[in-house]
This record gives C-alpha cells, structure tokens and sequence, in this order.
C-alpha cells in the first residue's frame, strides 16, 4: 500500500473538520492566544469564523481578557482546532 | 534489497495508536494518532499539550479531538509516552 490517507477517510483532517462545524471551540494560536467560541465556518487554509468568542492568554486557568461577538482568524496562525465538547 | 518504507508510510502505520510529537518551538503533544494529511496536520484524540517553558518546567494540558497543525510539526515519536518518560 503506498497511498496516503485519502482526503476524506474517517479520522482525517478533513473529516475532522466537517464535523465540527458549529460545535463549541477552543482554538489555540502560535503565539499562545487561547479562543473558545462557536465554529461557524472555515477552509482549507484554517482561516475560520468563531463567535460568541472568549480571549484568554492560554495558560492553564487564566482569565478571559476579552470577548467578541464574532471572529475572522487567519489560518496561518492556528496551532491547533479542538472540539470543546464530545463530537 | 531490502522493501523501503516511505516516511509518511511509518505514520500511517501509527495510525490508531498513541504518537508523540514534538514541535519546532517549545511545544510537545501527546495523543492517539486517527489521521493525517500530506501537510502532516494531524487529528489526535485524547490529547496532553505540554508547554515547556525556559526553566525546564512544564504546563500540562488536556485537549479533546484536536487538529493540529503540521505547519510548526519538527519530529513524530511512534508510540511516544512524552516528555514525562525521559526525565
């Protein structure tokens, strides 16, 4: 078997983020910026819309520092997308 | 000769089971591997986000299904227990 995961096997990114369009976020960015928020809608470059947004600093139990109503994130700066709730 | 073994090949015999990856920054995660693309993000259940700071201290912790971005990935650790098991 040489082929890679196809684009849509079960488990693969792709599929990881069709099902979790409109849960409940937490997205963590390279500076360490933490956001929790709904997931509206995103790409394939990880450019997302969140809303109903929490800001905090991203070290473990640290306060909100702000909140937005809604969000434009560039993918470049995603580290990582995790599902707030069980999918 | 000897049947070669492509590098994305070793992941995708990783999948299903607990990888531990360590990115170019400051930054470790732990988790069960359920895919990959050929960017190398990854989907990982039941994951431990180790941040370690400059004194050798580390800030744990635990995420749900995430995708992580393979933009900042530096080495993958088949089977890996984390940065806990070496020290």
């Amino acid at each position: 078997m040489s082929s890679v995961v196809q684009s849509d096997t079960k488990g693969s990114p792709s599929a990881f983020l069709k099902a979790i369009v409109g849960k409940s976020v937490v997205v963590k960015l390279n500076s360490g910026l933490l956001y929790t928020g709904i997931l509206q809608c995103l790409d394939g470059y990880m450019n997302l819309v969140i809303t109903d947004v929490r800001e905090s600093s991203g070290i473990a139990g640290s306060p909100i520092t702000s909140t937005y109503g809604e969000a434009f994130i560039r993918g470049n700066n995603v580290l990582y997308i995790s599902a707030a709730e069980a999918l | 000769m000897a049947s070669q073994i492509l590098p994305l090949e070793l992941i995708d015999k990783c999948i299903g089971s607990r990888i531990w990856v360590i990115m170019k920054n400051e930054r470790e995660f732990v988790g069960t591997l359920q895919g990959f693309d050929d960017f190398v993000n990854m989907v990982l259940d039941d994951v431990t986000e180790y941040d370690i700071s400059p004194d050798g201290t580390q800030k744990k912790s635990k995420l749900r299904q995430t995708l992580l971005n393979g933009n900042n990935v530096c080495m993958l650790l088949p089977g890996g227990e984390g940065p806990e098991s070496v020290q």
